[in-house]
């Protein structure tokens, strides 16, 4: 039955381009190899034969001028949707996108609004190597005036990219290489729509709170199986959304357990991490048992060699560590 | 006595792609009444600079001011070549744009000053002017930024024609860039994919001369033709005179039609001077009075002013008054502009968002559009979602 | 006139100039944009133009001297102007010396949770001389069930007391009598649910009738926090009430007016908009309104900030709250009420912020819009006085002696008699009806 339908994150992504793409004739995608090629990742694969290539449009390897292309298009009225094969390709188009679509609303005194999503591939691939594996959530966060989604699940995906393509403001749209190819519940033919700035309680639990989002969302839950075994039980948070930050959340969560892991797979330092770490401990000062404790990728480039990428990455067992001490059961 | 305009020193020089067909030339004289509003217009803008130098000098304006005297023929004779339709976008010497392009002394000036009542409340400032109405969107402050920009409006209203509407509009957008910009990526990548993909997008580099205080010749290769810039990527590129109005007209004329009927995009090699320095604070230690005085007496408004007189279009005293109302056109907007509040404490956080969420109360238009809010069409952000 | 030349300021750093060079003397002519002189800066020797066409009447500053930027530096007198009368600086407006700027606007109120605690307050106890590590969480918690953090041996890193050592500490010590019923929003409870209560307060227990039958309806956490605090406000103020009538034929003519000029920009003036414009502009002559009891002092406020009762949808849990606009008395009519409408609608949708709610100084709460004739309102501490206003009802009412129609409304204003005494919120409601009964005073 279609209640019960399982498809790929890829999927999902690709029926919300498709969807909006049929209900608004102002968005169209534009990216390297996304039109003939089918996509690098196959996340467009047929949508060029629906929509031709009007619509799906190829660029050439050139991130800084169909970036601020779009960006163009969007203050003209239409809403782009643009491919970056991977984030770690959008350095080079950092002008456009970090100082012209954020800043185009406030800059034109309300005249101009940016209506543009830019999405792709985001953190470590598999042994990429260092300039391909960026996590630009920590970066690019600090920059107000775009909104960012991280989706950890084929259905978020599929509500939060329709939401983003519907959005007034730039959305930064940040997904994993690593888990396109994760299948999930989507059900079919429904308007599912998942508003920004709400969190989704993925397991509940009494004795610590787990804030994460994005891929490391799978290692929260497999620490916290784990942790349950051990007799601390884990209430773990996907904030869904970046820009806006659903901290009421957490904090409403941290009120009850005392105790607050977050866990982040870009760099510690100035991150969406610290960020929230911070804001924990100025809304839950008082309820605080331990000091918030945090779960990074090492502050190092990203290596090459197997072992070494394992290691620095987060993953479930340095989570459960973390939640142990955050807990004093180390 | 005085040359007459149609004798310039600097020919229409033009390169064409294999196959393109002739441009129509035509170079009759525009009614009076439209070389009266050019001459107006640009004296307005050799005005409008003057006091904005002074009021900068009287720490009304703050932050970099970048004044346009010496160019005011490319901005009055580009925008005259196009419709009020296509799009405008330029760097930051943008107040001469604005003004050609129809916003208000006051809207610019008040602006300025970073004023409420200015064009974009008083969060842009001197490099950033926009108006909406008047399809001009903005003045942009990073060097060949709003290169890749311009494309992209180009690229929307080609889009609209053949997506949305069946091609109904044919609008050019007008991209100008200074010379400076020649050296950035970002126009290489933005003439490649206009080529590539057939967008009726100009161009339009104002040659001045100098990036900053670096002469052409020292930051750029092939300096003496810039045309070759453009041949690489396909684009067909032509040399304009932009010390003359007619002449810039007549040359942009040609081009815009021919990027509106063919949609290609263009490159223009715009042949002008700053008579000032590049900013407030710039010495011009690095050329020669002399060389400022040969430009100078070759004044794209005394030009048209003589051409006129000659022509029996307006009289002395018509001309004179001219100016007297182009003063007091001006002197009415830095009153204006002195007079209108600064933007109240709570502006710091509208328009980071269309949509209202945490401490960003949403988005309103300026007063010079009316001053309504934005309202988002889409609501995406669940009010549970709210910090405490 | 005769114009006043200063020195520029010629750089985004210059704070004064030398004179290099004067390439003008007295008397010549000169035209807009010619160099007069050469003026050396912090970062280059510059050309100054001048920007107005006439004669020079008098260089004030030689070569060779440095002066404030701002400071005059020449008199240019204009086609048809005596040279020497221009000079002598007749009719020069005086100089522009660095021109006035406007003062800075008050720093931006960023959302924020309700007041820091200070600074001083260390996480860190020092009880008889010794350090007790404790955890944030655990102080609070052993705070609130009265047990003493030195009978307490902490589990945690260096000794530190952590919310488990005082869990067991309570479970130990709960052979104790049990709780009466109504003591059952037990603190911990009740400050999950309240945000804005502070940790030590306790809310006192309802009577429960027992004959009757009632279903319990369980109270939210702005429920509670009303119930305290009016219970505190009623109890603990010597409240007393004034009323007064107020002639509004010509603001509600105004109104209209100003509403059809004003359409086509979505801006809708409110009856209470005026009033709120209003109160505000009476402070100014009355102070002591806009004041708090202090205990051992009166705290007369300098800034004018005026809260707007909200009631909010029953379906949504009902409630009150007070969104704030600040400095009232500095804003206009139009800003006022963009503001309460911002507010009102984000107190009904989303919720106002710890910030939107804070810093009040006086009160309205208009019940004008339910036909409300006259009620009576209790004070919002710190506040010293609240405005009750009925509608402006359309009525019989006696003008110039005749009986005619017109729009009248009573307001009253419950005042805290500590603070505020009879003749004194006479007085100040006199000075109200002064301003809303000739509007074209709120205007300006």
């Amino acid at each position: 039955m279609s209640a019960l339908r399982e498809i790929e994150f890829r999927d999902a992504l690709r029926e919300a381009m498709t969807e909006e793409m049929r209900r608004d004739q102002r968005v169209f995608l534009l990216g390297e190899e996304v039109a003939h090629y089918n996509g690098a990742y196959k996340v467009s694969k047929g949508m060029l034969d629906e929509f031709g290539p009007r619509r799906i449009i190829d660029t050439p390897i050139s991130e800084s001028g169909f970036a601020g292309l779009a960006i163009g298009a969007a203050m003209q009225g239409l809403r782009p949707i643009v491919e970056f094969m991977s984030w770690s390709f959008s350095l080079v188009a950092a002008d456009p996108i970090l100082n012209n679509a954020p800043k185009m609303l406030y800059m034109s005194g309300g005249q101009f609004g940016c209506p543009v999503v830019f999405r792709g591939n985001d953190g470590a691939g598999g042994q990429l190597g260092s300039t391909h594996s960026w996590c630009v959530e920590g970066m690019y966060s600090n920059v107000p005036g775009l909104k960012m989604a991280i989706p950890a699940t084929p259905d978020d995906a599929k509500g939060l990219l329709k939401t983003a393509i519907r959005d007034d403001d730039p959305v930064f749209f940040l997904e994993s290489e690593r888990m396109l190819g994760m299948k999930g519940h989507v059900p079919e033919g429904e308007e599912i729509l998942v508003p920004f700035g709400q969190g989704r309680i993925r397991r509940a639990g009494a004795d610590c709170t787990i804030a994460t989002w994005g891929r490391p969302v799978h290692f929260a839950l497999e620490a916290a199986e784990a942790l349950a075994k051990e007799g601390i039980d884990c209430e773990v948070i996907d904030l869904r959304t970046i820009r806006p930050l659903d901290i009421g959340s957490v904090v409403r969560s941290v009120k009850k357990t005392s105790t607050c892991v977050v866990v982040d797979q870009s760099w510690s330092f100035g991150s969406p991490g610290s960020e929230l770490a911070a804001q924990v401990h100025k809304h839950c000062f008082d309820d605080l048992d331990n000091f918030v404790h945090r779960v990074h990728t090492a502050d190092v480039p990203a290596p090459y060699a197997y072992n070494l990428e394992q290691e620095y990455l987060p993953n479930a067992r340095k989570i459960c560590e973390a939640v142990r001490a955050a807990t004093y059961n180390a | 006595m005085s040359t007459p305009s149609t004798d310039t020193r600097r020919l229409f020089d033009v390169h064409r792609g294999a196959g393109a067909p002739r441009l129509a030339s035509d170079r009759t004289p525009p009614p009076p009444a439209t070389l009266k509003k050019w001459l107006r217009d640009m004296m307005l803008i050799r005005e409008f600079e003057l006091r904005c130098m002074q009021a900068y000098q009287d720490k009304k304006i703050g932050g970099f001011c970048h004044v346009y005297i010496g160019q005011e023929a490319v901005a009055v004779g580009c925008v005259a070549a196009t419709k009020p339709e296509d799009p405008l976008v330029t760097a930051y010497r943008d107040h001469g744009h604005a003004l050609a392009r129809g916003m208000t002394a006051r809207a610019c000036m008040a602006e300025m000053f970073g004023r409420i009542d200015g064009c974009a409340k008083g969060k842009g400032g001197s490099m950033h002017m926009f108006d909406k109405p008047n399809n001009m969107f903005g003045g942009h402050g990073i060097v060949g930024a709003q290169t890749p920009l311009g494309l992209g409006l180009a690229f929307a209203t080609k889009y609209e024609d053949e997506v949305m509407q069946n091609g109904r509009n044919k609008r050019v957008t007008l991209c100008f860039l200074g010379d400076g910009a020649l050296n950035q990526g970002a126009l290489h990548e933005a003439m490649n994919l206009a080529g590539l993909m057939d967008i009726p997008v100009v161009f339009v580099v104002e040659n001045n001369g100098y990036s900053m205080g670096t002469s052409i010749h020292r930051g750029t290769t092939m300096a003496h033709d810039l045309k070759s810039k453009a041949i690489g990527y396909g684009i067909d590129a032509a040399v304009v005179e932009g010390m003359d109005v007619l002449e810039c007209y007549w040359g942009m004329k040609q081009v815009v039609d021919d990027a509106r009927e063919r949609s290609r995009p263009w490159f223009i090699d715009l042949r002008c001077y700053r008579y000032k320095g590049h900013s407030m604070s710039d010495p011009r230690k690095y050329r020669t009075r002399d060389e400022e005085e040969a430009w100078e007496s070759d004044d794209p408004i005394g030009k048209l002013e003589r051409y006129m007189l000659e022509n029996g279009v307006v009289t002395e005293s018509e001309t004179k008054d001219m100016w007297k109302d182009v003063k007091a056109e001006v002197r009415d907007c830095v009153a204006f502009a002195d007079a209108s509040p600064m933007p109240e404490a709570g502006e710091l956080y509208t328009d980071v968002y269309m949509e209202p969420w945490g401490p960003y109360p949403g988005s309103s238009r300026p007063t010079f559009m009316g001053g309504a809010p934005n309202t988002p069409s889409f609501t995406a952000i669940d009010p549970k979602g709210e910090v405490l | 006139m005769p114009i006043s030349v200063t020195m520029p300021r010629l750089s985004d750093t210059m704070e004064a100039g030398t004179i290099v060079r004067w390439n003008v003397k007295e008397g010549d002519e000169v035209t807009s944009g010619q160099v007069v002189a050469d003026i050396e800066t912090d970062k280059a020797t510059m050309e100054m133009p001048v920007f107005d066409d006439g004669r020079i009447a008098k260089l004030l500053v030689p070569a060779g001297q440095s002066v404030k930027v701002g400071t005059q530096i020449a008199v240019i007198a204009e086609e048809g102007e005596d040279l020497s009368v221009a000079a002598s600086g007749g009719g020069v407006a005086a100089p522009k010396a660095v021109p006035a700027a406007k003062p800075a606007p008050a720093p931006v109120p960023v959302a924020s949770a309700p007041a820091a605690k200070s600074a001083d307050e260390d996480e860190t106890v020092t009880v008889g001389g010794q350090r007790i590590r404790v955890s944030p969480v655990a102080r609070r918690m052993a705070e609130e069930a009265g047990i003493p953090l030195s009978s307490l041996k902490g589990s945690g890193p260096g000794g530190r007391i952590i919310k488990r050592d005082v869990q067991t500490a309570m479970e130990n010590a709960s052979a104790r009598p049990a709780v009466p019923f109504a003591q059952v929003a037990a603190p911990a409870a009740q400050a999950l649910a309240v945000p804005v209560a502070p940790a030590t307060t306790r809310v006192s227990g309802g009577l429960v009738m027992a004959g009757l039958e009632s279903e319990r309806v369980a109270v939210s956490g702005m429920r509670q926090t009303i119930a305290r605090r009016l219970v505190e406000s009623k109890t603990t103020i010597p409240h007393y009430q004034v009323s007064m009538r107020f002639e509004l034929d010509r603001l509600m003519a105004m109104r209209e007016q100003l509403n059809t000029e004003l359409a086509e920009t979505g801006i809708k003036l409110s009856v209470n908009d005026f009033i709120v414009r209003g109160c505000a502009l009476a402070m100014a002559r009355h102070p002591y309104v806009n004041a708090s009891w202090a205990g051992d002092a009166i705290a007369v406020h300098k800034q004018v900030n005026v809260g707007v009762a909200v009631a909010l949808d029953e379906s949504k849990g009902g409630g009150l709250v007070v969104a704030v606009i600040r400095d009232a008395d500095r804003k206009s009519l139009r800003t006022i009420s963009s503001e309460a409408k911002t507010l009102g609608e984000k107190a009904r949708t989303r919720g106002l912020s710890a910030e939107d709610m804070a810093d009040s100084t006086f009160t309205v709460s208009n019940l004008g819009m339910f036909g409300v004739e006259h009620f009576t309102a209790i004070i919002n501490p710190p506040n010293s006085a609240i405005l009750a206003c009925g509608a402006a009802l359309k009525q019989p009412v006696v003008r110039n002696d005749e009986l005619t129609i017109g729009f009248e409304m009573t307001a009253t204003l419950s005042s805290d008699h500590r603070v505020i005494d009879g003749a004194m919120a006479a007085r100040w409601l006199k000075e109200l009806k002064g301003l809303l009964e000739n509007p074209a005073t709120l205007l300006v």
